[in-house]
Order: C-alpha cells, then sequence, then structure tokens
C-alpha cells in the first residue's frame, strides 16, 4: 500500500483542546435568556390505558408555562415503524418510561414539581416481555396490527435469507449441533445524556440537539412537524455520543419544539441518566435457536437459525440477528421474527444486530471446533466465509490475515490449551472470535472555501459522535489538496452553513462524507486551474454532492477477529479479561490514533456485554430495577484491560484513499472472544449472557 | 427533587434540637447518599441539617489508648491516614473499597455506616418494607443480591462496606441525643428486619452517629477487608470479609469474622471465630472455616451462588492473613 503525506500518520483531534479544557460548547451547556425548563412525566406501568388525566394542578403551580400530553398533542414520531403510530405520548402507555406528558417551567425544580401534580388514573393491563411469548397465541396484543412487528416497509415478517436446501445439508453432515443462545436488553450508556434545546423566531425552528446526524434529524423534524424543511435549523457543534441511540430526530426534539411553541419560549429538555436508560433505546435482546450440520473434517453442510429479537412496543431498527454470513456453507437458512414487547425499546446500538449474533454463532463454532478435537483457529480458517453469502467477492478482503495475524500477535499457539486445564482454583483460557460489517458506499456533500490568505475551510454536515469525524474530513482534505492539516479548518454541526451530510450511524461517515470531501477538493482544485488563485477578497469555492459507484458484483465489508485471554477464578465466579488483541481490516487506516481508540471503545464495551452489562426487568411488574451506570454495570476503568490493536490493511478501490469502517465492527467479535475464551479456562459454555458470577458458579462451584 | 433548606448548626446540641424540632429533617454529611435519595424522592426532609458546620467532627483523637474517629471524616482521609492503616488495616481498607474516588472524597465514615440499603425494589420507589409499604419485593422477585442470612421479612442485604471492618474491631458506636450522648457497641447499633423492618439500626430520629472509639491496638493482631464485587469499582459487596486475628507465635488467639452483603445487618460468625482459637490457620482449618460459615445459609431461588462464595471468601480471607 502507498503511503501517503497526512492520511495515515497518527493524528490529535482538531478540537481536542477545546473538549479537555472544557470550552467545548455542548448541546447541554447551552443557555437561551427567558429559556425554559422541561421534564416528562412517565409511565410507571409496562402496558396500561389512560382512562383520565388532568394536569389542571400542574398548570396553577407557579412557573409552569406549558403542559403537554396525548390529549393536546398528536404529533407522530414517523422514524421507524411506518404501520403503526408512534406518537410523542401514546395511549395506551406501552412501557414503563413511555412519556405520558410534559411540563414546561421557569426552572427545572418547578417543571419536576409539575409533573408530580399531574393526575393520571391507569387501566392497567397485561404486558409480556419476553419476545418469544409475545408470538404466542393468545399473547397480548401490544399493537393493533399484532406482535410481530412491521419494518421500514410496513410489511411484518421475518427476516429471511437463504441458499442451498437445508433438509439436504443437515442430512449430508456426519454430526448435526443443535444449540440455543440469548442475549438481553442493555443500553448504550454513552456520556451525555439526551438533551434538546428548541427556539422558535416566527415560524422557523431552531434545535440545538445532541444528535447523529445534522440533516437527517433536520429533515424528519419538519416531516414529523409537518415544516418546510427551510424553516428547520439543526445546530450540533459538539456530540457527547449515542453509539446509535441518537440516530435520526428523537421524541426529546420534537417535545422541546412543540412545549416552546406553546409557551411562547425556548425550551430545554434533558433527560436524567434513568431516563436516559428506560425512555429511550438499547440493544435488543434475543433468543438465538441453531442446528448446525458438518463434516467430520470439520467442513459444515448446513447451518439453520431461527431467532426472535424483542424490540419493545415501537419498531425503530431491523431486529435482525447477523452472524451465520461469517461462515460459508452450501446451505443456509435463517430466519428472525422482530416483536414487539413491553420492554424499553430497541433499535440501534454499535453494531446494532451483530454482537449478540457473533455471540451465538461464534460460541456454537467454537463448541463445534473443540467436538471435532480442532484448534479453533484451524476450524475458522476452514470454514469462514471468503464469498458474501457464498456467492459475491468481497471488494477486498482482510479476515484471514485478521485471524492469522492476530493468533500470531496475541501468541495463540502458546496461550491455548485443553478447555479446563490446570491446577487450582484460578485457570487461565483464551478465546477468539471473527466479525465482519458492512463498508457501505454512498452520498454525501461537502463544501471547501480557499481565501487569498491560502486558508482552506471545509464545510461538512458531520457532528463528529466521538469518532473524529471533524479530524478526519481535515485530514482528508488536507491529502487531497497536499496542505499541511493546519491550513485546514472544518465547519461543521450546523444545517445552515454545512451541506447534508449522511447520518452518524451505521459507520458510514468516513466513506460517504469522506469521499465527497475529495470530489469538493477537486473541484477547488479545477476553479483554480480556471480561474487563478483568489486575489484580495476572492474566494475560490469547491462543492460537491457526489453518487459514488457502487461496488459491482461485489460485496465491501470491513473485517475482524478478537483474541481474549481470560482469568477465572473457579470459587470466587470472577472473570476477568487479562489480555485483549483486536486485529482489524478497514481498508486504509486514515487516522491510527483515532481508529486505535475506537477499537479499543468498542472492545471495552464488548467486555461488559459479555460480563455484567444488563438493564435487569422484574418479571412481575414489567419494570426496570437498575437503569443508570451504577446498576447496569457499564465498564469502568479498572475493567478494563490492555487492548492491543493491529491493523490489517487490505487496498480497497472504494472509498476515500480505501478507508472502509471501523466503529462498530470494533465492538462485533468482543463478546464471543469473552465467552470462548471462558470456556476455554473453566470447560463450560454459559449460553446467556451476561456471563455472570451467577452463572458462572452455577456451573463451577 | 422537592425544595428544601440548608440549616447550619453551630454544635451538637444544635443539631440535635434542629432534629427534635418537629420538622422533617435530614441529616447530611457527605451528602453522597442522601442527595440522590432526595432526587429520587425517596426521602422529602423540609430541611437538611448540615453537619460539617459543626468544627471537629472529621478528626481522629488519640484516647484511652485506642482512638476516636470522628464521623465526619471523609473515606478518602480515612483510608490514608497512616495510624488507621497500620494499626487498623481492615478499616483502611474497607473504606478504600468503597464506591468510587468522588464518593470517598464527599462520603462519611458515619455516612457508610448509616447508608441505606442498594435493594433495587427500595431504589426504585416500590412501596416495600423499607418505603413505608408491608412486603419485600425482593423475596420473590429479582433476588440475586439480596441475603442468605437474617432475612425477614426484609431480605436487603446491609450495604456498608466499614460496618463490618467496625464490627471486627470491636468499636464502640457515639451517639448524641436529646438527653445527651450513649456509646454502644458496634454489633449492637445494627438491627435486624425482624425487629424493624423499616430500618437498618438503633439510630433515632432525634440521634446523630457522631464518633467511633477503636481500642487500643494489640500486638500480633492483623486484619483485612475482602470485597468481591461484580465488576472492579463502583458496586456494593456481592459478599465480603471483615477478618482480624489476634496472633501470637502463629497460633490464633481470638477472632473476629464479620460479613458484608449477605445479610441484612453486618454478619457475624461467632461459631467460625471460636473454632480458629487456639489454633494454626492452616489451609485446612481454613476451608472447615469456610464450610462452617455457611451453616444455616437460607438463600433465596436467585441467590444460591452466594453460598459457595461466601464459602470461598471466609477460606481465602483467611489464607491471606496467613500469607
Amino acid at each position: 500500500m502507498n503511503a501517503l503525506k497526512t492520511v495515515g500518520h497518527p493524528a490529535s483531534r482538531v478540537d481536542a483542546l477545546q473538549r479537555v479544557t472544557g470550552k467545548a460548547t455542548y448541546t447541554g451547556d447551552l443557555h437561551i435568556t427567558g429559556m425554559l425548563y422541561a421534564r416528562v412525566l412517565r409511565s410507571p406501568y409496562p402496558h396500561a390505558r389512560i382512562r383520565r388525566i388532568d394536569t389542571s394542578k400542574a398548570l396553577a403551580l407557579p412557573g409552569v408555562k406549558a403542559v403537554l400530553t396525548h390529549e393536546n398533542c398528536d404529533v407522530v414520531w414517523g422514524s421507524g415503524d411506518t404501520k403503526n403510530k408512534r406518537f410523542l405520548f401514546n395511549n395506551p402507555v406501552r412501557f414503563a418510561g413511555d412519556a405520558v406528558a410534559a411540563v414546561a417551567a421557569v426552572d427545572r425544580h418547578v417543571a419536576e414539581d409539575a409533573i408530580r401534580l399531574i393526575d393520571v388514573d391507569y387501566e392497567t393491563l397485561p404486558f409480556v416481555l419476553d419476545p418469544e411469548e409475545a408470538l404466542k397465541p393468545g399473547a397480548v396484543e401490544i399493537q393493533p396490527s399484532g406482535n410481530l412487528s412491521p419494518n421500514n416497509k410496513g410489511e411484518q415478517k421475518p427476516e429471511t435469507y437463504a441458499h442451498g436446501n437445508i433438509e439436504k445439508g443437515l442430512s449430508e453432515a456426519d454430526q448435526v449441533f443443535e444449540d440455543q443462545y440469548s442475549s438481553v436488553h442493555l443500553n448504550n450508556a454513552q456520556l451525555e445524556i439526551r438533551v434538546a434545546l428548541a427556539q422558535w423566531e416566527g415560524d422557523k425552528l431552531t434545535v440545538f440537539a445532541s444528535t447523529q446526524g445534522i440533516s437527517n434529524c433536520r429533515i424528519e423534524i419538519a416531516h414529523d412537524l409537518k415544516l418546510p424543511l427551510e424553516n428547520v435549523r439543526v445546530v450540533c457543534k459538539y456530540m457527547g455520543g449515542g453509539f446509535g441511540n441518537k440516530n435520526q430526530c428523537h421524541d426529546f426534539d420534537l417535545m422541546a419544539a412543540m412545549l416552546a411553541k406553546k409557551a411562547g419560549a425556548p425550551v430545554k429538555l434533558e433527560f436524567t441518566r434513568k431516563e436516559d436508560y428506560v425512555a429511550v433505546h438499547g440493544r435488543w435482546p434475543t433468543k438465538q435457536y441453531y442446528k448446525v450440520g458438518v463434516k467430520r473434517d470439520g467442513t459444515l453442510t448446513a447451518i439453520q437459525f431461527r431467532g426472535y429479537s424483542g424490540m419493545g412496543p415501537y419498531r425503530k431498527s431491523s431486529g435482525d440477528i447477523a452472524g451465520v454470513e461469517l461462515y460459508q456453507c452450501p446451505n443456509v437458512e435463517k430466519l428472525v421474527y422482530p416483536v414487539l414487547t413491553n420492554m424499553a425499546v430497541s433499535a440501534n446500538f454499535r453494531g446494532p444486530a451483530y454482537p449478540q449474533g457473533i455471540f451465538g454463532i461464534e460460541s456454537l463454532m467454537d463448541h463445534i471446533a473443540y467436538q471435532l478435537k480442532m484448534d479453533p483457529i484451524d476450524f475458522r480458517m476452514k470454514n469462514m466465509t471468503r464469498k458474501y453469502h457464498d456467492e459475491l467477492p468481497y471488494t477486498s478482503f482482510g479476515l484471514e490475515d485478521c485471524v492469522l495475524r492476530g493468533a500470531e500477535a496475541f501468541e495463540w499457539k502458546k496461550r491455548w490449551h485443553a478447555p479446563g486445564e490446570g491446577d487450582g482454583p484460578i485457570k487461565r483460557g483464551v478465546g477468539m472470535a471473527m466479525g465482519a460489517f458492512g463498508a457501505a458506499v454512498g452520498r454525501s456533500s461537502a463544501v471547501i472555501h480557499l481565501n487569498s490568505q491560502g486558508q482552506y475551510e471545509l464545510h461538512v454536515g458531520v457532528t463528529d459522535v466521538g469518532t473524529a469525524a471533524k479530524t478526519t474530513m481535515a485530514l482528508i482534505a488536507a491529502e487531497e489538496l497536499g496542505v499541511p492539516l493546519a491550513k485546514v479548518s472544518v465547519v461543521s454541526g450546523d444545517t445552515d452553513v454545512c451541506p447534508y451530510s449522511v447520518g452518524e450511524s451505521g459507520s458510514r461517515t468516513t466513506t460517504h462524507t469522506g469521499y465527497a470531501v475529495i470530489q469538493a477538493v477537486k473541484d477547488l482544485k479545477q476553479q483554480i486551474a480556471d480561474k487563478g488563485l483568489p486575489q484580495g477578497d476572492e474566494i475560490r469555492t469547491g462543492s460537491a454532492t457526489p453518487d459514488p459507484a457502487q461496488p459491482k458484483d461485489s460485496a465491501r465489508y470491513a473485517f475482524a477477529a478478537h483474541f481474549a485471554e481470560v482469568e477465572v477464578d473457579t470459587e470466587l465466579g470472577h472473570a476477568r479479561v487479562v489480555k485483549y488483541l483486536a486485529a482489524h481490516d478497514s481498508g486504509r487506516i486514515i487516522n491510527p490514533l483515532t481508529c486505535t481508540s475506537q477499537v479499543k471503545g468498542g472492545s471495552t464495551m464488548g467486555i461488559g456485554m459479555a460480563l455484567h452489562e444488563e438493564l435487569l426487568y422484574d418479571p412481575t411488574h414489567g419494570v426496570p430495577l437498575n437503569a443508570g451506570y451504577y446498576g447496569a454495570r457499564v465498564m469502568t476503568h479498572l475493567d478494563t484491560p490492555d487492548i492491543g490493536v493491529l491493523f490489517v490493511e487490505t487496498e480497497d478501490q472504494y472509498g476515500p484513499f480505501g478507508a472502509k469502517s471501523i466503529g462498530e465492527s470494533s465492538i462485533i467479535p468482543s463478546v464471543a472472544a469473552v465467552a470462548n475464551a471462558i470456556f476455554n479456562a473453566t470447560g463450560k459454555r454459559i449460553k446467556d449472557l451476561p456471563i455472570t458470577r451467577e452463572k458462572l458458579l452455577g456451573v463451577l462451584a | 427533587m422537592r425544595a428544601f433548606s440548608n440549616a447550619n448548626p453551630k454544635d451538637l446540641r444544635e443539631a440535635v434540637a434542629m432534629l427534635s424540632q418537629g420538622r422533617n429533617a435530614s441529616i447530611v454529611g457527605g451528602g453522597s447518599d442522601l442527595l440522590g435519595m432526595v432526587k429520587e424522592h425517596l426521602v422529602a426532609p423540609d430541611v437538611l441539617v448540615n453537619l460539617r458546620s459543626i468544627r471537629g467532627l472529621d478528626q481522629i483523637e488519640s484516647q484511652r489508648g485506642g482512638i476516636k474517629v470522628g464521623g465526619l471524616i471523609t473515606l478518602d482521609t480515612l483510608s490514608r491516614d497512616q495510624r488507621i492503616r497500620k494499626e487498623y488495616t481492615v478499616l483502611a481498607e474497607a473504606a478504600e473499597k468503597v464506591g468510587t474516588p468522588q464518593i470517598r472524597n464527599a462520603g462519611t465514615l458515619a455516612g457508610n455506616v448509616c447508608q441505606r440499603p442498594w435493594c433495587w425494589y427500595f431504589r426504585n420507589g416500590f412501596p416495600c418494607l423499607k418505603n413505608g409499604g408491608n412486603t419485600c419485593f425482593s423475596a420473590s422477585g429479582e433476588n440475586q443480591l439480596h441475603a442468605i442470612f437474617g432475612g425477614g421479612p426484609s431480605y436487603i442485604v446491609h450495604p456498608s462496606d466499614t460496618a463490618p471492618a467496625l464490627i471486627a474491631l470491636d468499636a464502640q458506636f457515639h451517639i448524641t441525643g436529646p438527653s445527651g450522648e450513649r456509646v454502644v457497641p458496634a454489633s449492637e447499633f445494627f438491627q435486624l428486619p425482624r425487629v424493624d423492618a423499616a430500618r437498618e439500626n438503633i439510630l433515632g430520629k432525634d440521634e446523630i452517629l457522631t464518633a467511633i472509639q477503636l481500642p487500643a491496638a494489640r500486638p500480633g493482631v492483623r486484619g483485612t477487608y475482602h470485597k468481591v464485587l461484580d465488576r472492579e469499582a463502583w458496586t456494593h459487596a456481592v459478599v465480603s470479609a471483615a477478618i482480624v486475628l489476634e496472633m501470637d507465635q502463629q497460633i490464633c488467639r481470638s477472632a473476629r469474622i464479620v460479613l458484608g452483603g449477605v445479610a441484612p445487618i453486618p454478619w457475624r460468625l461467632p461459631k467460625v471465630e471460636a473454632m480458629l482459637v487456639g489454633q494454626r490457620i492452616t489451609p485446612e482449618l481454613a476451608a472447615k472455616a469456610g464450610e462452617a460459615a455457611i451453616e444455616g445459609a437460607h438463600p433465596l431461588a436467585k441467590n444460591k451462588y452466594k453460598v459457595p462464595l461466601t464459602k470461598a471468601v471466609v477460606k481465602r480471607t483467611l489464607l491471606s492473613l496467613n500469607a
């Protein structure tokens, strides 16, 4: 791979100083004179009809300026399910945490007092939390169209995939392995809680948001509030994280806007941490049933998979359970039911369909390797995907290198041993798992100006969700311009001054917007070639909204293999990751420093998902018990091992300088790698996440 | 959060008077637990009686051969005090295992001892015994973190790390109330739910835990605190053990073993203590002590794992003192 001048060299974030010195103004830091504060009243029940709601006492409280309920606000939050309407305030309420009312008042204490003065008469209804139960005949009906949740086209059908003949494949097998795995609801647990500040000037609305995509957020606010697009401005200059649960616009953006309209003053709505856990989106819990046919030599003959995803009562995202496509196999049948339940809503969370699905398939494949007395590495080298769905070649393929070079760097051969081997109560073991995530190419825009002082100003609609997108865009522009990074400043996060950028979801920003930056620079170079360098007050402007060529008859993926070593204290049931290595093929690495941070962050999240994180529900009352960082056992610094990162750079002809994707692939193999390491250490396989002390002692003590 | 006023008493007499006035008053020291409970509407005081306005409640003084530790000392200061570290190691180790650096910087010793339970039903406002209701939701609910000893009708576990250490050290608690000061042994401060399910200790509404007296350190005494957490920091003890042994030429002369995380009060194991007296702490004896420690355990549906865990923690902690 040819070396470049700027791209490929570690660069600190362009806004690092502002962020670490507290000078960066996040949405929660904003204040507008005369601004009101809002709070939301939420359902304490998982399913209930509101018979009567009386807001008179709240309205009479001095300082209260506006109250919204389902009786005076019929705004539909349009993102997601197109068949069943999700209002800002629903009746019936369908999960513990569903919004019942919102209040704007002169300060947050008055607002909170006011929501407690709202008198709601609930008729509680039966509820269901388990997705498989929810599909059974006679289950509680959560939406009028039934509990198999409609997709974004309004169709009610399972996510399916099949090739070959599954019965034939199973009959050809020397051995058939049948197993089931499960995963739980987890919260994204991003640092910045949900916040929006809405301000009307005439019929023009500005929403200072905490969003993963100002452009999409703007489009959806305009759609949901029935406003012309040009009347909506969305600003997010600094963003404190979302990991997928701040895609598009959200109910808090819309509630702030509607309260501001009603009160005639700007309104800031900020959630509490607990609300952030229960009222928005986490990872969908799953139940997974597998049947895998295999020949004695380890050749796969059939993979049959049936899965259930619990989407909560309003579907927003796919609900898919991914992973079987990691293996080449002539006969595959996959059937996934995304099901409505009365739990917190599930939607995107870093590699939405993957870490839990990979946990299932990679645990099972690991099990099969051991049963066949094969080294798990050899089994994967034999069976890993070489073509997408055994059909399309990949635009570039680094999975073999991720596994082989990762295993070498991790010293797999030295560390791997027979399961449960070793004397004494403290056992060590190693495990590995593979992962893949799409690296789509697509549309975004960029504008770049050059003044006569030789300074470049790049306008891109990124919000930088923590991925260092601002820095990435500046690096790409500097490389293409052939100028030092310091010559390029970035204007971002404001729809009034930035062109369209794809939402920062699907690990797409570098590929989409980065490609647009290159094209905008090319346009600028052409302008300069045509008209000369700018003189005096002149400014030359290049812009682009490219529609990049889609990979032809091929699939574009980023790949990864993770390796974990754990220490399990078999008497205390304590599992701890002591060594970790993540090998990634993300094409060309634009910024090794921030890419390494992405991988470390994703791996850390995965370790937490493997070992202790869960939003636990009381099954009798249908309410979450441990919302928040303390109760849900989010990873702390002390839980995080030293994580080694190895980039296997492949040449890819798409994307900016051949960059693929990184943010989401970083979490994908981690859960399974840790789970497999625990098996290697103890000889016991825990099939239900998280692998807690309770479960470990249940099989070890 | 309901509005409240703040009161700054000059001395303990004034503080007690403020608590006795009939208004709904709460004592605030570090406030790290109280503020969260006010925000969650679990308590709604009209007035916070701020003990930090009284001088001298956070000091360590030598007294009667031992030391007297002010209840308002922060957990961080306590854990770093050289004399505590050397002579009362079990307490320093317990204090440094509490929560997070932020909590240890704000939280006080008395506050940690008097901390309310962290049962998720209580903290989520269920109408449970601790919230003035008449049901313990953990009895048949999610009870993986709940009591295996001493439970009923409430099955909370006492959340304090320092309390087991203080009982293991034979500490005396100084309590100031309307009729002056009373002193009670640490082991008599805590009370089981079968005595009063709404509360965890004997402190009256108008009483303040002001100081903790530790007896003189004796030669040959060694102690340690072992805490099992569900992640490496910032959880309460799943199971913990505070053990203090008085050793003479490798023979145990007296022993104190007090567990955290297993019962509604710090749970002392007198039978196990007696087993150790006059003995060398061998691996075999430690294993027997572990077995004896779980006698009489009554696990609930989802906390059976705490039984083998307790066994292992007692065995390991004893052996670590022998090293």
